[in-house]
């Protein structure tokens, strides 16, 4: 779009961008920048002193750290893949009845609308050792024992909030995308005998992939920095079998004070986020 | 149409729809039970086996949360920061998405990617820099560093959608009555200013929305008692309040209500901010 002078001139430009600009250097570059420098040292008393990588090989030599990675890993992927595949099934029907489709989008969306300490009180009442509703479904199966108490079911019922929190964002964004495509696409491939896998797979999929795609890295960066839902609900327990490594970054800090190696592991988190952050603006500009 | 039979197409509809309605049932599931909960007496929450429906409806759940700090102090805490924090950025990123839609300059481009891409960098990673300055400078549990840290968040997702409405407006009219004389100010109050009303309402309702739900930044910047945001006041009440679960429920209504009536009141701006991908980031 060619914007003429009489409209604006450079000074005006600056007045109108500069209040934002300073606002993000103040806050939120300077303390990006700043966790840096704290995880290069170590504030005692109120003072800091330089300790150099000190805070880094006490993270790396830390088994808590891989474990915490793993954990990430595991959650983030099982996330991943259930917000991608449930929410594409959900756009499909969605896209597909042509009645009660507000309705249904209404109630899909109001995990989003909620808070997360909210959501994870309620899924905690759910599965709550003695009165929990839904834990006395499973009792019979788990000898009586809380679904919360075990690792493994503890990290099935955060991946399972967390899902339940997040799928309609997928599911209304593959929504948008399948309105896109043109119906027309359809007739001819009927008429030569295509059956429905066939016509989603070579025609509608083609379309919606970037969407997929793009989808796929902001899922994936949600589920790397999950926190507030994993903390309502099980505060990174039993033991530490859901403690990600947001969590950890969390309780170095706020439980156990450790600042400086809680600084570092925000640096490495923070070099994770960029590097998809990369990739996700590369992606947004191809397509 | 696809060439189907008539038969085919109903089956199609039950099959869709009632996949639709399971989908449905399983979503509003915790928050139905929620809703239940908050009306049992204390010892209708502890019968067994546990219920669904409250053998005997009451109140008592909500009279508890009455009489905590959630709603003299929390919640107006929580509407205080919020709704500061969303109006000081809906004015700073419209007048920024106004000068990136309407002047290109060299470096422009280039200062919004990476605006951008400081909306791909989560809170998580600036908690614990934000928590030392905050403590240096003293000013932790105050309305102040809230109200700044969540603009700072919040301005480039508000500074994206802005520029994307903006970019649709027409140039044409802007230009027409700066030949008739108007000043840069004039136009933007009488003509700008009201046709981007729709765009600045989804920026607000869905920054209002995230503000008042935000919960990290609450727990970590906030101490003192008359400081907290009605989530982290729920949070702490899920420690004190243990298996009082009809009044941590009904807690938890409270405070999902003011959202979820905002959310009903406009929720054709959240599916279509939804669907164009407006919340991308």
């Amino acid at each position: 779009m060619q914007v003429s002078n009489i409209l604006m001139n450079r000074k005006s430009f600056i007045w109108l961008v500069s209040p934002s600009i300073i606002f993000l250097l103040i806050i939120q570059i300077y303390p990006s920048l700043y966790s840096f420098y704290l995880s290069f040292g170590k504030i005692k008393g109120g003072q800091y002193s330089f300790t150099g990588l000190k805070n880094f090989t006490r993270l790396l030599n830390n088994s808590d750290f891989y474990e915490s990675l793993a954990r990430t890993g595991i959650f983030t992927f099982s996330f991943l893949l259930a917000c991608i595949g449930i929410g594409l099934i959900l756009a499909l029907l969605l896209s597909r009845c042509t009645k009660f489709t507000t309705l249904y989008m209404t109630i899909i969306f109001v995990p989003m609308v909620l808070s997360e300490v909210v959501g994870g009180t309620m899924w905690r009442w759910m599965f709550q050792q003695s009165f929990g509703l839904v834990q006395a479904f499973l009792n019979p199966f788990i000898n009586n024992v809380s679904i919360l108490s075990k690792p493994w079911g503890a990290m099935a019922i955060v991946i399972a909030a967390s899902v339940w929190k997040q799928l309609a964002f997928t599911a209304l964004l593959f929504l948008g995308a399948l309105q896109t495509v043109p119906k027309e696409l359809f007739e001819p491939a009927a008429l030569d005998g295509a059956t429905r896998s066939d016509m989603f797979w070579k025609i509608t999929w083609v379309i919606i992939r970037p969407t997929v795609l793009l989808a796929s890295i902001m899922t994936t960066i949600r589920g790397i920095n999950a926190l507030g839902l994993i903390l309502a609900t099980t505060q990174g327990g039993p033991g530490a079998s859901t403690m990600t490594e947001a969590v950890l970054l969390y309780r170095t800090a706020w439980q156990f004070g450790r600042f400086g190696d809680a600084a570092a592991l925000s640096v490495v988190m923070f070099l994770i986020n960029i590097t998809l952050g990369i990739v996700y603006i590369r992606l947004m500009r191809e397509s | 149409m696809l060439i189907r039979s008539r038969r085919q197409i109903i089956i199609d509809n039950i099959v869709t729809h009632g996949l639709l309605i399971f989908f449905c049932l399983i979503m509003i599931f915790p928050v139905a039970l929620s809703l239940m909960t908050s009306f049992k007496t204390k010892t209708d929450v502890m019968i067994l086996p546990p219920r669904f429906f409250p053998p005997e409806w009451t109140l008592e759940g909500y009279i508890k949360v009455f009489q905590s700090d959630l709603i003299p102090i929390y919640m107006p805490n929580s509407a205080i920061n919020a709704l500061t924090a969303t109006i000081l950025t809906v004015i700073l990123a419209a007048f920024a998405a106004y000068g990136f839609s309407r002047f290109k300059f060299k470096g422009s481009r280039a200062l919004q990617l990476g605006i951008l891409g400081l909306m791909m960098i989560p809170g998580i990673t600036n908690l614990v820099s934000y928590y030392k300055l905050v403590s240096q400078l003293g000013i932790l549990s105050t309305h102040l560093i809230m109200i700044l840290v969540y603009t700072g968040f919040e301005l480039p997702f508000g500074l994206l959608i802005l520029k994307n409405f903006f970019d649709a407006i027409p140039i044409d009219l802007e230009e027409a009555a700066k030949i008739d004389g108007c000043s840069t100010t004039q136009v933007l109050w009488h003509i700008i200013i009201p046709l981007s009303l729709p765009g600045l309402f989804v920026a607000f309702l869905l920054i209002l929305v995230y503000l008042w739900n935000e919960f990290l930044f609450a727990v970590t910047l906030l101490s003192a008692n008359e400081a907290r945001t009605a989530m982290v006041g729920l949070y702490d009440f899920q420690t004190s309040f243990e298996v009082a679960y009809h009044a941590l429920s009904a807690a938890s209504i409270i405070v999902l209500l003011p959202m979820l009536i905002i959310f009903i009141l406009g929720r054709k701006t959240f599916f279509r901010a939804m669907m164009e991908g407006a919340l991308k980031g």
